[in-house]
């Protein structure tokens, strides 16, 4: 299989592990504890008989030692389907010529699916931009590389809506790559719905150092997105650019964490790798 | 070269002065950033501030200075000066018929134009003609006009055509040769002397007297009739002419004596024509008075006109002599004869056939008042009105302009290299 440019970061992310937050539903034996119980061999506990349990699960020979009957309870671990959901709006196409929003979003879809497909988890991907694709969650071996084609033939453009995707992602962990310029209302509404309904959904918000920082001479800012935008922006003007800035990615960040998403800042300047690892063993730390 | 109008010149390099400082401290917009966090923006400004050492965009602050002084250098008018002499000459030459003897005052002209100077001729009578200086011998050889003169047309004329001669002097003399008649001034004759700026020599002529036909009336008027203090002022002397002044119908006696070279005027003293204010003209002189119209017999020449054109006196020649009628009634009250209009005209229409009442030579004051208190000619800028002097560059300087306005539309139509 050829990785091209993600084998540097296949290599890195290599060995990390991404449970999930809760138990998981589902009957295919994967990494994920499940909420069921008794069919798997991985010994947990002993509970008192009660009517209507499964005679077959009853432990005879403590039966025969104790004269107590006692059902053997075992824990039984699940698959969980993965869906990454990336922005791929004309926003993501910054800073040119590089495009560090768009490199590091595909990056993290591509470090974060190959994370959970060691894990034997179904994995699959959403683009929206000015066209959307999606890509089913499958757990077959060549789904890390549909993904990783799909995202390199996508050039970020056009005006992106996610809600739908959330909405229909067939997968209950959910991971949103995006950098909430676009739908941010409606993609929260979204979310909200499915984490009630026990979904894990984990919004990644791409921010880029030069959005942060803007170049210091005097320049005619236009919005990628709305092209009709333009206001000037110089040494004058960006300490309120900056205040503003950063008032809405901490008013946006306490909203989805209120929503009960998982909120996680990914700044271009940040080694993807790192941010893997921040993104799976933080879930570790919660699950635990 | 000159410039007519140097302040435009003064704007024009003000204005250029200006569009350097702009563009050395210009209002501009920035480079283009594409920045997807742009409504986080303040929005206050369009353009920023920036000063710069050097002027930014050197070709079209070129284009836009040089359209600049181009327009300033054409509204200032340059006009290409030729060569100046030290004085003209304006000689108004009378030839109306208040100068006695033509050949004098042609001569008098022409010894006033005899240094070589620049000369404009005016010759004028009731009109004003400006002639050639090598038309001297047949301004001699033509009779006198028998127009009365007009020293208010001949002013307007002299300043007409010093206008022309300004160009070339450095001042302007202004002669008039002339008996200087006081029917030859107007009431427009002043203002139009105010206005010559500098002093106007007086060549007087003689003026012409007609002593060869003096002429009187054949019986002395009385001392009751209205026509009496007219005769009075205008008593003439001599027994050549004789004018019969009859009250009522022609007779077969005043045929008689028309046809032996006299002449008979019937002016009824009927009082029965309601006066009204009137216009009369006779003779060139107008007169307004509340008069009457009495009815006047068709035929022969009219020697007096009402205002509305009709016919206030007529004169029909008669052998020798002539028979003539005057429709005028004086109001039975009044002192309209006293006044010194109404006596000439009344001398105008009593005088014999074919004879023209002479004019009397103005006052001495009139004419001292009429030259001037300076000696000095009127000098060149005080005659020359710049405002209708023609600048042939001015045109050329305004086709230049506007091709750089045209050159300078398209090279700020162009769009800049770091836009979007």
């Amino acid at each position: 299989m050829s990785t091209g440019p993600y084998g540097a970061l296949l290599d890195a992310v290599r060995g990390v592990r991404w449970p999930a937050a809760r138990r998981v539903m589902g009957a295919t034996l994967g990494a994920h504890p499940s909420q069921l119980r008794g069919n798997s061999s991985e010994f947990s506990e002993f509970r008192p008989y009660r009517q209507g349990d499964d005679p077959r699960r009853v432990d005879w020979r403590l039966l025969a030692r104790s004269d107590r009957a006692y059902v053997r309870l075992t824990t039984d671990r699940a698959t969980f389907r993965t869906s990454m959901i990336v922005d791929a709006s004309a926003s993501m196409a910054f800073p040119l010529p590089a495009l560090d929003k768009w490199r590091l979003a595909r990056e993290l879809a591509v470090g974060l699916a190959a994370v959970a497909h060691a894990e034997a988890d179904p994995v699959g991907l959403a683009i929206a931009g000015a066209q959307t694709s999606v890509l089913v969650p499958r757990a077959r071996r060549s789904v890390l590389l549909e993904m990783m084609r799909a995202l390199d033939v996508t050039v970020p453009s056009g005006v992106s809506v996610l809600a739908p995707l959330v909405t229909s992602a067939r997968a209950a962990r959910v991971v949103i790559i995006t950098d909430l310029l676009g739908d941010a209302d409606e993609l929260l509404a979204a979310a909200r719905l499915r984490v009630a309904s026990r979904s894990e959904v984990i919004v990644v918000h791409i921010v880029a150092t030069e959005e942060l920082d803007p170049p210091d001479d005097a320049l005619l800012a236009v919005d990628p997105e709305a092209p009709a935008m333009r206001r000037i922006l110089d040494h004058h003007l960006r300490a309120g650019y900056r205040e503003a800035f950063t008032r809405w990615i901490d008013e946006t960040a306490a909203n989805v964490r209120a929503a009960g998403v998982r909120y996680v800042r990914a700044v271009t300047s940040e080694p993807t790798p790192h941010l893997v690892r921040r993104i799976a063993g933080e879930t570790a730390r919660r699950g635990a | 070269m000159t410039f007519l109008a140097p302040w435009a010149l003064a704007i024009g390099a003000l204005a250029a002065a200006g569009m350097v400082l702009l563009h050395l401290v210009a209002r501009q917009r920035p480079a283009a950033y594409v920045l997807p966090t742009t409504r986080f923006i303040p929005d206050q400004r369009t353009l920023v501030s920036r000063a710069a050492a050097r002027p930014r965009d050197l070709r079209l602050l070129l284009l836009r200075v040089s359209l600049i002084l181009a327009a300033a250098a054409a509204f200032a008018r340059p006009v290409l000066t030729p060569s100046r002499g030290d004085i003209g000459r304006v000689v108004l030459l009378d030839r109306s018929r208040a100068v006695a003897n033509a050949g004098e005052a042609v001569a008098a002209a022409r010894a006033r134009a005899a240094d070589g100077a620049p000369v404009a001729i005016i010759a004028f009578d009731s009109v004003a003609t400006l002639v050639g200086d090598a038309q001297w011998d047949s301004l001699a050889a033509v009779p006198l006009s028998g127009a009365t003169g007009s020293l208010s047309a001949a002013l307007v004329a002299a300043r007409r055509a010093s206008i022309a001669l300004a160009d070339r002097v450095d001042s302007v003399e202004l002669v008039v040769v002339s008996p200087l008649g006081a029917r030859e001034f107007d009431s427009a004759t002043a203002m139009l002397r105010a206005q010559w700026p500098g002093a106007i020599a007086f060549e007087r002529v003689a003026l012409r007297a007609d002593s060869a036909i003096s002429w009187r009336l054949e019986r002395t008027l009385a001392a009751s009739d209205p026509l009496g203090p007219a005769m009075v002022a205008g008593r003439a002397t001599g027994t050549t002419r004789i004018t019969r002044l009859v009250r009522s119908a022609f007779s077969s006696a005043d045929s008689t004596f028309a046809r032996d070279g006299g002449t008979v005027v019937r002016w009824d003293t009927t009082s029965a024509a309601r006066p009204l204010a009137e216009g009369l003209s006779v003779d060139g002189r107008v007169i307004v008075a509340s008069l009457g119209r009495l009815p006047v017999a068709d035929g022969g020449r009219v020697l007096a006109r009402w205002a509305d054109g009709s016919a206030a006196a007529r004169e029909v020649r008669l052998g020798t002599g002539c028979l003539r009628q005057v429709g005028i009634a004086q109001p039975a009250a009044g002192d309209i004869a006293l006044h010194p209009p109404f006596q000439a005209m009344v001398r105008v229409l009593l005088a014999p056939c074919g004879v023209i009442v002479p004019d009397v030579a103005a006052d001495s004051s009139v004419a001292v008042h009429l030259a001037g208190a300076t000696r000095s000619a009127a000098p060149a800028t005080a005659l020359r009105r710049d405002d209708d002097r023609s600048s042939p560059l001015a045109r050329w300087l305004l086709a230049i302009a506007i091709a750089l306005a045209l050159a300078e539309l398209i090279v700020r139509a162009r769009p800049a290299a770091d836009e979007p």
